[in-house]
Formats: structure tokens, sequence, C-alpha cells
């Protein structure tokens, strides 16, 4: 946005100094006018005086103080008219404020929509060009979120301009601005101030309406601050709109300004639009004392770094032409966003120099976005449609935003990858590897397989141990302690454990070894901590919460239990048991509502159950058909991390989504040419990774549900192939387990 | 590691929700019926689910069969298996007991998985020998790929055979009842045995542990050292 937005805030900038100083010497021109009148008068008087001394007659003397009497009059009643002009000056301009605020409270919401279009557009546009990106998306975020940052701060009306992530142009030109107005207050000249105000809001409303009119109120402008009077007539003249009870006052004055009648037409105009636009009306809360002049004054400096938003934005409107109603409803999830992020902005204020803290802000908002995004499906695609016809200047709007604002800081971590590559092959399993869990933290995998053992890597140290120093990466710890093919695993959010399940019908919790253990270290006994045994039949997957330390698995003996891992005594929780559905084959926490779970079943149903009630909440089912049921086994159910949004993997090819309240099945596509066996879905909620007994892994643009890349990535044995897909949960890393005992990691 | 399978229609998979009763419980399939390139693997682990006291079935080749990489996939099947034997250990031979890695009183065997060859306690030489032993036949230099191996890859399954029969010798000699137990489910010692008599794998005398006739026979006389500190 640095092309449009500068150009237009450095003529608002030089148009304000030029209203400034034109507006003083008009003032000026009109303190002379005054002075000059008095002067005269006075002289008048003097000379009078000086004639009345050689003969000091009653008349004389009562015509000399009748004469200074009237003079009085005269003055009082241009006060008086001055007085009644400023009041109603007030008055429109908090009406203005008022209007303002609300048009920009509009206009945010319009960015938002407009960004989101521009991301689509971009993502659409680059995959087509490049066949895939993932760090796109990611980097065009920090600028909505930044975006957000400043607009949705202004409302509150706090020292937002002073947030971190304005822009510097902003800062200096505020300092400028604020040595202008010390400068005013010394001389008293607050009428000046609101004269540049005017000019600058006449400079807006000319934007509002069309390029003729801009040209005009230039025009009016400057002639306004050549001949202060005319302003004052033309002032008057609002002043009747806003307040009729002062317009006979006014209506006196008016017979000398019939030569700018036009322009006068034109700025009724603009004003008519102005009160069109605002739902509060200009006369409302008007505020009739003299203070209220200061007030408006203070409040001026924090204004103006709004109103110079302000004039942007609008243009953008005009450019786009659609009208509030249209965006009403979605406008009004915005600003429940912007709620929302609340928060998080201030969190970034305070610590903005924390990379950590605040790239999750970006996350959370990312997600949040995402959220809104989601609410509305169809009316954004079809949105999408209309408005990247006529973004224009707004596609360099976001582009200005991403420039001016901190986004690098995040841009350095996701670089500018492309694609995903092939980076390490672990090989030190015997047998199949089923399941892949990254630490959450730490450039650490764990990989259960077959051959009943867990191994631990990490991806960071390439060891060499003594004998075959060629190895990339060698496991450091092996977990032995199943007596049977391991086939789930979970990492404890805080990485501190890690569960198992598999055949033996055992949970075991294992705390989580050094990253730089001794991978010949000697045999700690400890580092088994748990078995959760409850389950009478193989443990096929396991769950555990993102916050709590608990966990969730699903057994081929029909059940799902809910553990408290560290319990020694009595770990088992709950048992979870389906009146409709056999065996359980997947399970996992619902992440956007707290206090649910999802299992999928081999009925090729999905329930939602309430952790506390133990009840069914929803049932998501993709088919009735038995025939059909049979062959859609779900092979890996997945909640998305922020949206009440379920995914599942199919056995007939397919990858399915539910949403989590209604129950329905949102979308449905065949994303591969054989079974589904796994899913993942990246922390930020954006990507979808899929592995299948076809020998490849895909990654899948969850909004548009489109495949990003595919990678053929494991030979088949017997007729499994991958087995498991895994994000990592903050660094780039994706992984894949296949059945050839082999586990790839891509970065 | 019984392979069993599952009845499923045509495909040897095992969906999660499979019943540990029903876990590879798919119909034989011929050899030469098997496609993927990891068929050795498949054909081993078929012929160990059908019977795994079956010791001559499981130790015969399919016809045509490279000997090199049969005998790679037969020595990480038993590497594999092995992971049973050492985890019924851990809960009994600790470091306090079992303090060195001993068989009979003859040895005591030095772990090869430190950079100078260590006395570790028989519960740290097991595990570091397997995983060690999972490091090697896992190699990407000596062992790429699993349908050609170089000949001078193959020279290196001795050295891993004789220090993985150490384990079976320490459960025999120490922990007879985990030995028996898990003989009595396996015939995991009596198949190593076998095997390694019959592909030449190791020395007689190095094979402490005893074995039915059936098994010995066919055995050839070789040399080793009679040192009372048995190097890796």
């Amino acid at each position: 946005m640095r092309g449009p937005l500068t150009p237009f805030s450095l003529p608002a900038m030089s148009l304000e100094e030029g209203s400034y100083t034109g507006g003083k010497p008009g003032q000026q021109q009109l303190q002379q006018q005054q002075g000059g009148g008095f002067g005269q008068k006075g002289d008048n008087g003097d000379g009078g005086g000086v004639n009345n001394k050689v003969k000091y007659t009653m008349p004389g003397v009562l015509h000399f103080i009748q004469h200074e009497w009237s003079n009085f009059e005269l003055e009082r009643a241009h006060w008086e008219i001055d007085r009644a002009e400023l009041q109603a000056r007030i008055a429109y301009l908090q009406g203005e404020r008022k209007g303002q605020d609300n048009l920009k409270n509009d206009l945010v919401r319009r960015i938002q929509m407009l960004e989101h279009a521009l991301r689509a557009e971009r993502a659409k546009y680059h995959k087509l060009k490049y066949g895939t990106d993932i760090s796109q998306s990611e980097m065009q975020l920090p600028s909505a979120s930044s975006a957000q940052d400043e607009y949705s701060s202004l409302p509150e009306g706090g020292a937002d301009s002073e947030a971190p992530l304005s822009v510097i142009s902003n800062v200096s030109w505020k300092q400028g601005r604020q040595l202008l107005r010390e400068y005013l207050h010394e001389i008293g000249y607050t009428d000046t101030i609101i004269d540049v105000r005017s000019s600058r809001v006449r400079n807006l409303l000319g934007l509002n309406n069309n390029n003729n009119l801009n040209e005009i109120e230039q025009g009016q402008i400057e002639s306004s601050q050549i001949n202060g009077n005319n302003y004052n007539k033309r002032f008057s003249d609002n002043q009747g709109q806003c307040s009729p009870t002062k317009r006979t006052q006014q209506q006196q004055q008016q017979q000398q300004q019939k030569k700018l009648l036009d322009v006068e037409s034109a700025v009724m105009a603009n004003f008519e639009f102005l009160s069109e636009m605002r739902s509060t009306s200009d006369s409302g809360d008007v505020d009739m004392d003299d203070d209220g002049v200061d007030d408006d004054d203070d409040d001026d400096d924090e204004d103006d770094d709004e109103m110079g938003m302000a004039d942007d934005v609008i243009d953008m409107t005009s450019i786009c032409k659609f009208g509030p109603d249209d965006v009403d409803a979605e406008a009004d999830e915005v600003v429940n966003e912007l709620q929302l992020l609340t928060e998080d902005i201030s969190n970034k204020e305070n610590e903005q120099n924390d990379w950590k803290v605040s790239n999750r802000d970006v996350f959370n908002k990312n997600s949040n976005n995402a959220n809104w995004i989601k609410n509305e499906p169809v009316e954004m695609v079809d949105g999408n449609m209309d408005l990247a016809l006529g973004l224009g200047e707004l596609a360099q709007l976001t582009v200005n935003n991403e420039s001016e604002t901190n986004a690098d800081i995040i841009d350095m971590k996701t670089a500018s990858r492309k694609t995903w590559n092939a980076k390490y092959t672990l090989r030190s399993h015997f047998d199949g590897v089923r399941a892949l869990a990254f630490h959450p933290t730490e450039s650490i995998l764990i990989t259960a397989s077959e051959d009943h053992t867990m191994k631990l890597w990490n991806l960071q140290k390439t060891i060499a141990p003594k004998k075959s120093a060629s190895l990339d990466v060698e496991p450091l710890y092996t977990f032995r302690s199943h007596t049977g093919p391991v086939f789930c695993l979970a990492i404890s959010k805080n990485g501190e454990h890690c569960y198992s399940g598999g055949l033996d019908n055992v949970i075991k919790v294992w705390s989580m070894p050094s990253a730089n253990i001794d991978p010949y270290d000697s045999y700690d006994k400890n580092i088994l901590i748990n078995n959760l045994e409850g389950h009478e039949d193989a443990v096929w997957g396991i769950s555990v919460h993102h916050n709590r330390s608990e966990l969730l698995s699903c057994s081929a003996d029909g059940s799902v239990k809910l553990w408290s891992p560290t319990n020694l005594k009595t770990p088992c929780l709950s048992s979870y048991v389906s009146d409709q559905d056999e065996i359980p084959t997947s399970v996992d926490y619902v992440r956007d509502v707290e206090g649910q779970f999802v299992a999928s079943y081999n009925s090729s149903h999905c329930v939602i159950y309430d952790i506390e009630t133990k009840s069914p909440i929803t049932r998501l089912e993709c088919s009735k058909d038995p025939t059909e049921m049979a062959t859609q086994l779900i092979h890996r159910v997945k909640c998305h991390p922020t949206l009440p949004l379920t995914i599942t993997a199919h056995d007939d090819h397919h990858i399915r989504f539910f949403d989590n309240n209604t129950g329905k099945m949102v979308h449905s596509m065949v994303a591969h040419l054989d079974a589904v066996t796994s899913l993942a879905v990246d922390p930020n909620g954006l990507y979808l990774l899929s592995g299948s007994h076809d020998s490849s892994i895909r990654i899948w643009n969850l909004e548009s549900k489109t495949c990003v890349q595919e990678i053929t990535a494991h030979r088949k044995k017997l007729d499994e192939s991958i087995l498991d897909v895994a994000f990592h949960p903050s660094e780039a890393y994706i992984a894949s387990a296949g059945a050839d005992s082999l586990v790839k990691v891509f970065v | 590691m019984k392979m069993a399978e599952s009845v499923k229609k045509l495909l040897k998979r095992n969906k999660p929700g499979t019943k540990a009763s029903c876990f590879r419980k798919w119909p034989d399939e011929p050899f030469e019926e098997m496609e993927s390139t990891l068929a050795v693997q498949e054909f081993i682990q078929q012929q160990i689910r059908i019977d795994p006291s079956n010791i001559d079935v499981i130790l015969t080749p399919p016809d045509s069969q490279e000997e090199g990489v049969w005998k790679y996939e037969h020595l990480r099947q038993f590497c594999m298996e092995l992971n049973g034997l050492a985890v019924e250990l851990q809960a009994e031979c600790l470091p306090d007991t079992c303090s060195q890695m001993t068989s009979t009183e003859q040895w005591i065997f030095l772990c090869a998985a430190h950079k100078t060859p260590k006395e570790c306690p028989a519960i740290d030489y097991t595990r570091h020998t397997l995983d060690g032993a999972a490091c090697l036949l896992n190699s990407n230099k000596y062992f790429p790929s699993r349908v050609n191996i170089k000949e001078s890859s193959v020279a290196k399954l001795g050295s891993v055979c004789r220090r993985v029969y150490r384990i079976f010798s320490h459960a025999y000699y120490h922990h007879q009842n985990i030995y028996n137990k898990f003989e009595n489910e396996t015939y995991l010692c009596q198949r190593f045995t076998k095997f390694v008599i019959k592909y030449s794998l190791m020395a007689k005398e190095n094979l402490i542990v005893p074995m039915p006739d059936a098994i010995m026979q066919g055995i050839r006389t070789e040399e080793d050292g009679t040192t009372s500190i048995k190097e890796p």
C-alpha cells in the first residue's frame, strides 16, 4: 500500500500545512480587517473627540457616547455571531467525528473482506504460477493482522496511534502536527485549527463524492483561506443545517456571499451524503459550553491519524462501490473478531519485542480470521469473485500494509519456502512404522513401530556413532516395553511425556528422554512412568488434550477411555461406548470447544461426545446406505485446531469434512488413489496433510480444498504403505511413516 | 513377530479397530504372488505366523531367492523378535544382579557399542547390542537396499549374529524362567541356532545354549579364542 497510501497521506499533509499557513494569513487578514475597522472607528471617534474638545456640546458628547456604544454593540454582535458559529462548528465537528468513526468501522470491515479476497486471489494466482505455495499466505497474514491491529484499536479511542505497528511516516507526521498545534495554542487561534480541520474535512468529502466536486472543493478551500469572511459566511450556512435556531443571525451575513453559492450547494450535497453515511445524527450530543472547543482541540491530535487513514479508506470505498447494507452481516462478523482480537493486540503492544509472543498472537489472529471465513463460506466465494474484479488499488493497499508493518519478523520464520522437500530418511525400525509424533517445541520426533519399539530422533543432531559414521540421523533412544506392535503415539503438550498404545492392550506413559541423551547410555527404568491398563483389546488411537494432562484412547474392545496418565492408582477416568456403533477406529479432542471429543467408528460414522456427561452430542454421518458404509471405514479423524470442523480419512479414498455444530457433511473429496490412512492439520489450521496406501502424502489448502503438493514417499509392504503423517507443532517439519519401516521427514 | 493376518477381503491390511485376534490374519499367499519389494520379509513373517516351531520351513528360502537378502531379512527378523526378550529382561535383569554380561563363567563380554568396548551391565549390553544391530542393519552405507546386498556387507552379518547370540545365552544361564517362557512361545533361539549353523555365521564353540540334537546337526567345528575376556 506504499503506493497509494503515501501519495495520499503526503498530499493530505501538505494540504493541511497549506491550509494552515493559508488559514493563518486569512485569519490575520480578518484581524487586520477588524482591527482596521475599529481603528478607523477609533480614528473617527478620536477625531470627533479632538473636535469636541474645542467645543464640548452635550449633543456632541452624547453622539460620541452613542457612537461608541453602537461600536461596542456592533462588536458584541460580531462576537455573538462568532460564538454562535463556533458552537455550531463544534456541534458539527462532533457529529462529523462520530460519523467518521462509524464510517471508519465500516471501512475496516470492508478492508478485512477485501484483504481476504485478495489473499485468496493471490494464493490462486501463485498456485497457478508456481504450482504450490505454503508460505505465501502465511506471509500475507501478518499484513492482515497488523491491519487489524491498527484499525481495530482505533474504535477504542485509546493511545493507539502509538501502536508499535504504526507507519513510520505517521510518527513524524504526528510530531510535526503536534508542534503546529502547540504553536497555535500559544497564539490562541483555535478557530484557525477548526479552519484547518474544515478544509481537511472538505477535502475528504470531496474525495467521497466525485472528482469534479473535489476540484471545486479545493478551489473553495483556497478561496476561503484567502478570504476569511468567505469562510465565515460559508460556515454559517453549514450551521444553518446543523442548528436551525441560529439561522436568523446567520442570515444577516449571507447576502454578501452570492458569488460562492454554487460552491456551497456542492458542499451541501456533500453533507447530505455524509448524513446518509452516518447512523448517528449530526445534531446529537451537542456540547454548548465553550469548554467544548478545548476538548475538541485535544481530541484533535488523536483524530488526525485516524483522519489520515480515513482519507485513504474513503477513497477505497468509492472505488469499490458497495453499499454498507450489503456487507453488514459479514461486517458484524468481523467486528466480533476484532473484539476477540483486542486482547491479543494489547498483548502485542506490551510484548512486542517478544518474538514468540507476537508470533503466537499472529497465529491466533490467523485462526480467528480463518474462523470468520469458515463461517461464511458461501458468501465469501461470491464476494471473492466480485471483489476480485474491482480490486485494483485495493491490491496495492494490502501490499503496502505488508511493507509498512513488521511482518518481516514473521517472515523470517517461514522464509520463502515454496514446497516441502525430503530431508531425512529415518531408518532403524525393523517393521512398519505405525505412528509419529513431534515434540511441541524441539526438533524431536518419536516413531512407533510394529517391531514393538518406539524410537526417539533428534533431527538437529546427526550423530556419527563410532562405527558407521556415514549415517545421517540415528535414533537417540529406543523405548522398549510393549510386547506387541505399537499402533498409536502422542506427546503431551508440554513435551514432558509421551504415550503409546498397541496390540498388547496397554497404554504406556513414558517420560521424555533428554534431547541430547547418549544413545548408548545405561538403562533407566524410570523412563516408563505408568501402564494404563483397562482396555481389553488392541489400542488403536490416542489423543492428548491441548492443555490438560489428559488422554483419550480408543480400542478394538469397543470403548473410548479417558485417562489421567500420571495417576498411578486409578488412571482411567471414564469410558465411553456407543450404543449404535461397534468399534472405534480413531479419536480426537474437539479443539475449538472445551469438553468434547470425537470418535470415529467402524460403522463409518463419527460421534461427538460430551466428556462430562458421557452423552453423544452430534453424530456425523456421511451415508446411511449399508453397502456404502461398508466401504467408508474411517481410518483417522481429526478436529480442526480452531474451527468447529471435523475431518475424516476414509477407506473409499475420500476425505470428508463435517460441521461439528450441525453434524452435516460440508465437503467431500476424492483425495487419493487408495484408502486414506492418516491426517494432520498444521498448527495454524490452514493446511491439511494426508497419507494413503497409494504411497503418497498430499498437502491440501484447507480453505480451497485443493491439493498443494503431492509427494510419493514410501513403498508398500503387503498392501499397506503410509500409516501416519504429522506436522511439527511449531517448526517447519512434516513427517510420514511407512509400512516399509522408514520414516521420512520433509522441510 | 508373527505376521498374522486378518481375513480382509483381498487386501492385507490391518485397519484401525482391528481386534488383536484378527490382526494379521490374512490368507497365506505363495511367495511368487507377493509383488511388493519387501516380499522376502513378508514371506518370512508369513512362514513364522503359520507355525513358529516349524523351523525348517521358516528357514527354507523360496526358489531362486538370493542368499544374501535371505540371510539379511532373517537377521532383521531375529533382532526384531529379540526385542521381546529384552523387554522381559528389563524387568528382571538389573545392573545390581547382572553387573556384567556373562553367560557361563568363562567369558565376560564387552559392549561394542562404545568407542572403547566397555563392561556394560547385562541389560545395557542387551539394549546397546540390539540398538547397534538396528543401526547396522539399517545402515545406509552397508545396507542401502533390501533387494540387493553387497557381498562385503553380508560379511557383517556374522558379527551381528555373534553379539546377538549372547543375549540368548545370558538369558538362558541367568534368567532361565524368562528364557524358557520366551523360547516356548517363539522357538527363537532354536531358529537362530539353526540359522547360524545353516549359513555358517557362527562358530560351534560359541553356541553354548543347549539345543535338541535335531538343531545341532550339520554343525561344523571352528576355532575361536579361549580368552577369559571376549572382545566384541
